[in-house]
């Protein structure tokens, strides 16, 4: 085999992967690639090249520059909402707060004003800063539903699962299946391993860079290699029979985005290396919807207020240069949601720091928001409002995960995406908009 | 699929249906060498097939108990100086050295135990060392257990790892590193932290079964148990909660500060042999050993041998073996990124030039694909199910490691001979292919697979050797058969 021969033989390998995984992608929603491109009016391809063409126009069909995408950031070990998002004062709940929790108040030099009382950390005031005025940042306090428990495994579980303990997909799977045909790139999870709320039958490509993300070798090695590993794998059952073709199928597509990425330089460790992937990625127009990145580090039973700052400094660094780095116009197609399985313990420990508790307080940035504000239901924290000692869970996380996949995404109707569970508009919402 | 279980793992093979989900074959060596081992070695597979599994077992039961901690394999061991010494002397050692925060235990701790997995001859022992690690995870390069992390390992892990898991749980419950981690040190009478109290009922003994309430009352219970200023365990009845508590169904007057840490014991010991727990830790040992979704048959009758023999660890390895469904189920695991990695090693027979470089290589190796043993950063352990770890990025990374190490890449490796693994001279291209696919995977590949590499080195069969481009293409072909699912799952 010459070269060449090889070149175009890994060319249609790569081709039968892309086909592979769009068949995966439509079939379980009613679409077939027969049916599309019949549709286009290209019935009947039978020559490697013919296909070559057809997959690369179904292909282009679909990353056509003006997808949005939600990027969901997940902060595992359960975030301090009170102490990110603080109700500043009588009315919210300030002094009853300060009975149980004075060390881990802030003062009110260490606090941003935001609205009807409330006020965000200043370790997060870089976000205020480059968000606030334009309408791009708001916040749901007090979320969380009756089934999430206060351990860390089942309540990271149940949400990713969308409402369940037993499902065996994720909520973002079931997006992705509603939304029909997508590109390999379409769902990216930024780390070592694809979280819960990915599992399931869409294809979702999980790495943690771009610039490793190639097939080893050299030369004509790599490309038969290359060639000789997709077809090892033609019809395995289970995760690597759809991994590894999906694989091979979104390595064009990374030697474009790496070839496009811009030098600018990301603070916050791991969370900006994998916010500055996603911006690359996102540059390069490769039709992205859905986005994955897990922060851990949030577990504060001690020395809270330390633990925090550098969580804080770290996220809003990072979260700032995403920003900046897609620029103004990009941003209003990207949505970023940032949740953690459960809030904490309203009352301190002996540790300075707090226990599992409940309500917990998600971010929203980026585009398509309805406005910057505070948004949902909130009562007055006195002993009596609590729930066991928690925030109560007034607010429901699907309410606000539904509206942006409908609103943002274009999901359509979201029956069974959260398991026996209807979204609805969230109190003085609503928070996300169509356009 | 029916399981039966049969009074001697021999017996068992016998009576077992000789399956293997494809591309596997049915091998019930490589089978045992990929669950209760880190991967098959040629020497391992000699000697399965000279003395049989019963003369196997018998040898890994020896060596887990004369052998305790780190022994069984004596240059790795040298590695770790400072996995010897206790906490303070740690922390002395590192102050005379001018780092008195170095991490220095905790990385020769992570780099012993890939050499142990990848170079020990005791790796039952390993793989339960491995198991129980992960079961009451405290993470390893956590700045918090910089210096007790290491004794943890030995004095909690090793020590009960092929003993008896009541008395694993009872040392762990008193170890500054996991009082650390999960803030028991931290906890007293006038300000419970409940990390550990909750974590200890969900994940280390009971799993979902407990109340808040049990919760709040097992954190109390616990209190007192806390650490000198050296770092070592100490049990100070001065912050002891008293009180009656009930959790679950054990109950305790907890009257007395002063009794407070056997009041906690007798917690443990109810703890440990409750049937939940026994559910509990049977699950998860026949999802490592067995299968992402195991029996409930199974899975009974594993957690009956651990109430039975007294909550005895080896008696659920046993009741495995003993199993049907253990040996009809090659093929049903996928291997997580570093198995793949450490049984890429044993397969190939990598040899080491520079002990302390090539640990550091295996170690940076596993770290860069997000599992370095004992640094999962929750105290839930390791995920161990295939779909936990589905990861494009992970199989690019494996694939170009397959490629390094059969490629001698890296200089403290001693570099491979594909030629010798070959076992004699091929006849041809084709005999080469057919040679080396059984080395390296155990199982005699489809002609279609096969065909698959014909057309990899793009010439016919029967290509004599002389003519070959194996003499150029044998490490890449080496690579590619490394990559297929036929050593991709276990």
């Amino acid at each position: 085999m010459t070269t060449f021969d090889l070149a175009v033989q890994q060319a249609a390998e790569r081709v039968q992967c892309e086909l592979r995984a769009q068949d995966d992608a439509w079939g379980r929603s009613g679409w077939t690639r027969r049916r599309f491109l019949a549709g286009l009016g290209m019935v009947g391809v039978a020559s490697l090249g013919a296909q070559l063409v057809t997959t690369r126009a179904a292909y282009a069909a679909d990353a056509t520059g003006t997808e949005r995408t939600l990027l969901v950031i997940f902060l595992r070990g359960a975030a301090d909402g009170l102490h990110l998002l603080v109700p500043n004062n009588a009315a919210l709940g300030l002094d009853y707060l300060k009975s149980v929790r004075a060390d881990l108040v802030p003062g009110d030099a260490d606090l941003q004003a935001l609205t009807g009382g409330w006020a965000l950390n200043a370790r997060l005031k870089p976000l205020y800063d480059q968000l606030w005025a334009t309408g791009e940042l708001a916040f749901v306090p007090a979320l969380s539903t009756q089934n999430v428990s206060r351990s860390h495994f089942q309540a990271q579980q149940y949400l990713e699962r969308g409402g369940s303990d037993t499902a065996s997909s994720g909520w973002l799977d079931r997006v992705l299946e509603k939304l029909g045909p997508g590109t390999t790139f379409r769902a990216v999870a930024q780390g070592d391993r694809a979280p819960m709320s990915l599992a399931g039958t869409a294809p979702s490509l999980a790495l943690s860079s771009i610039e490793d993300f190639q097939f080893p070798g050299w030369d004509e090695i790599q490309t038969a290699s290359e060639v000789a590993v997709r077809q090892l794998y033609r019809g395995l059952a289970g995760p690597l029979g759809e991994d590894v073709p999906n694989t091979i199928a979104a390595l064009d597509t990374a030697a474009t985005i790496r070839a496009g990425q811009t030098n600018v330089d990301y603070p916050g460790g791991d969370f900006g290396r994998a916010l500055k992937d996603l911006a690359g990625i996102l540059k390069a127009e490769v039709g992205l919807q859905v986005a994955t990145v897990d922060v851990g580090g949030w577990d504060t039973h001690t020395d809270e207020v330390n633990q925090l700052n550098g969580q804080l400094d770290d996220a809003a660094a990072a979260l700032t240069t995403f920003f900046d780095d897609l620029g103004t116009e990009r941003r209003k197609r990207v949505t970023v949601a940032v949740m953690t399985e459960f809030g904490r313990r309203v009352e301190m420990n002996d540790s300075g720091g707090t226990d599992h508790g409940h309500g917990s307080v998600m971010w929203l940035l980026g585009g398509g928001l309805t406005g910057s504000g505070v948004f949902g239901h909130w009562e007055q924290l006195t002993g009596a409002a609590l729930d066991d000692g928690d925030v109560p869970g007034w607010n429901n996380p699907f309410d606000v995960l539904g509206e942006l996949v409908q609103k943002r995404l274009g999901a359509g109707s979201l029956y069974g995406v959260f398991p026996g569970y209807t979204p609805k508009t969230v109190q003085g919402g609503p928070i996300a908009t169509t356009t | 699929m029916t399981t039966t279980f049969w009074p001697s793992a021999t017996d068992a093979i016998k009576h077992a249906q000789r399956t293997a989900v494809a591309p596997l074959t049915w091998n019930p060596i490589d089978h045992l060498l990929s669950r209760f081992a880190f991967g098959p070695t040629a020497g391992a597979r000699a000697y399965l097939r000279e003395h049989g599994v019963s003369a196997w077992y018998r040898l890994q039961v020896a060596y887990a108990t004369t052998y305790r901690g780190y022994s069984a394999h004596k240059t790795v061991a040298a590695q770790g100086p400072l996995l010897t010494k206790s906490p303070y002397d740690v922390r002395q050692w590192l102050k005379d050295h001018g780092n008195e925060y170095g991490w220095d235990a905790m990385d020769q701790l992570t780099e012993v135990t890939l050499g142990l997995q990848a170079f020990s001859p005791a790796q039952l022992y390993e793989t339960l060392v491995d198991f129980f690690s992960n079961h009451l995870n405290v993470p390893n390069h956590n700045g918090d257990v910089w210096n007790t992390r290491h004794a943890y390992d030995r004095d909690v892990i090793r020590r009960h790892a092929a003993g008896s898991f009541t008395d694993m749980l009872l040392a762990s419950a008193r170890h500054p590193a996991m009082l650390i981690y999960l803030n028991l040190a931290d906890s007293t009478k006038t300000a419970v932290n409940e990390n550990y109290g909750r974590e200890l009922l969900e994940l280390h003994t009971v799993g979902l079964h407990y109340s808040e309430a049990d919760v709040k009352n097992a954190a109390k219970l616990l209190t007192g148990r806390t650490i000198d200023d050296n770092m070592h365990y100490l049990f100070d009845d001065y912050i002891h909660g008293t009180g009656a508590v009930k959790i679950l169904g054990f109950t305790h007057p907890n009257s007395r500060a002063e009794d407070g840490e056997a009041a906690g014991d007798a917690l443990l010991r109810y703890l440990a042999k409750h049937p939940y727990t026994a559910q509990n830790l049977a699950r998860k040992m026949c999802v490592r050993f067995v299968s992402d979704r195991p029996s409930s048959t199974l899975v009974n009758a594993v957690a009956k041998a651990y109430l039975t023999s007294g909550t005895q660890i080896l008696p659920m390895v046993v009741q495995i073996l003993r199993s049907t469904e253990f040996w009809e189920s090659r093929g049903r695991k996928v291997r997580r990124p570093a198995e793949n990695v450490i049984a890429t090693l044993r397969v190939l027979g990598v040899g080491v030039k520079s002990w302390p470089d090539a640990l550091q290589t295996l170690h940076w190796i596993t770290d860069s694909m997000g599992n370095c043993p004992l640094d999962w950063p929750a105290p839930n352990g390791y995920p161990d199910v295939a779909t936990a770890w589905r990861s494009a990025g992970t199989l690019l990374n494996t694939w170009e490691k397959h490629l390094g190490f059969a490629g001698g890449w890296w200089d403290d490796f001693a570099d491979v001979s594909i030629d010798a693994l070959y076992g004699g001279a091929p006849a041809n291209s084709g005999d080469a292919i057919l040679r080396l696919t059984k080395r390296l995977t155990g199982t005699t590949w489809s002609t279609a697979h096969r065909q698959v590499l014909q057309t990899f080195l793009n010439e016919p069969a029967s290509t004599p050797m002389s003519k070959s481009v194996l003499r150029w293409w044998d490490v890449p072909l080496a690579a590619v058969i490394l990559d297929s699912p036929h050593h991709a799952l276990r």
